[in-house]
């Protein structure tokens, strides 16, 4: 791979796409190599969908899964009385290719290995 | 016995309790099914090892009873295929595996985390095992937790390897303080009593 392609996509694009359609945009930009990050994030059953949908995709040779990391904020809801977390970026990339990944409550520091892509 | 009792007790000997366990590779989901399996019938389930995705089909146990005094809790365990985002072959290669057989193995595991997921939609209750050595903050551990939850499916997170020295299991009780967190060891079988306990109280 020549260079690092990362997709940014607003929750706009999105709102209109089925589950499916966007599990499969997300899937089908991985296998190319990209970095995908996502306004928002996916619902449970949409993160149960895309694991399943990439253990189809899965080629011993030149695809072997992908990576997920979100970055949230807390939220209060029921006038402040509960308090959840929201995510509010979803970073989804081939995982031969995000290698180091660490993670801190505000901070989500990425080092792509080229040379694997 | 009341009527209403006596309908109650119906609905509950006829509704089949199947007990999922999930988790990621190498938590330790078959060291458990085992220990369950051998404290209340005798018998092991399936073979547990340190290479990842050693249990690539979900194994189940039938028909499992465990008492504590008038309390019983009749049940099958579904020992599934731990749930992972990729799966590399060459990972199996380090602990020794030839290079036909880890591909083999990872096409495999593929199939068996996909069959995992599939077995959400029959479980009535699941055991999470968590590695308590390692950060329980994972998209597995999340994507299982928030599924169960859309589900309603009672859980009960297990701290699984408090046998080893560097293990945390306040670390997972610190990460999910909504959830019923029950620190054991499968490997040795400490504190399952523990665990049975709470198992009869969610899962009954």
């Amino acid at each position: 791979m020549e260079g690092l392609k990362m997709d940014f996509i607003s929750s706009e694009a999105l709102e209109n796409a089925s589950s499916m359609e966007k599990i499969y945009m997300i899937i089908e930009k991985v296998k190319k190599g990209a970095v995908v990050v996502m306004e928002g994030g996916l619902s449970p059953s949409e993160r149960a969908e895309l694991i399943e949908t990439t253990m189809r995709e899965i080629d011993v040779e030149n695809f072997v899964g992908i990576d997920v990391h979100t970055l949230e904020k807390n939220s209060s809801s029921f006038f402040g009385f509960s308090k959840k977390k929201t995510v509010v970026i979803t970073i989804i990339g081939p995982a031969n290719v995000m290698k180091t990944v660490k993670k801190q409550s505000n901070l989500l520091s990425m080092v792509a290995d080229l040379n694997n892509g | 016995m009341s009527f209403f009792d006596f309908l109650i007790n119906l609905f509950k000997r006829n509704k089949k309790v199947s007990i999922g366990l999930y988790g990621h590779p190498n938590s330790g989901k078959t060291t458990l099914a085992n220990q369950i399996a051998k404290d209340w019938t005798g018998k092991d389930i399936g073979s547990a090892s340190n290479i990842p995705h050693e249990t690539r089909t979900v194994l189940k146990q039938e028909k499992i009873v465990i008492k504590d005094g008038e309390n019983e809790l009749d049940f099958d365990i579904i020992d599934t295929p731990g749930i992972a985002t990729k799966i590399d072959y060459q990972n199996f290669l380090e602990f020794g595996l030839e290079e036909d057989e880890a591909k083999e193995r990872a096409k495999e595991a593929t199939k068996g985390i996909i069959e995992a997921i599939k077995w959400l939609d029959d479980v009535t209750g699941v055991l999470l095992v968590v590695d308590a050595t390692t950060d329980p903050l994972t998209q597995t551990n999340i994507t299982i937790i928030g599924n169960l939850e859309a589900r309603n499916i009672p859980f009960i997170v297990v701290a699984n390897k408090i046998d080893m020295e560097d293990a945390n299991p306040n670390r997972i009780v610190s990460v999910f303080p909504q959830h019923t967190v029950v620190p054991v060891s499968a490997l040795n079988g400490e504190k399952t009593d523990e665990l049975y306990k709470v198992m009869f109280k969610k899962f009954n």
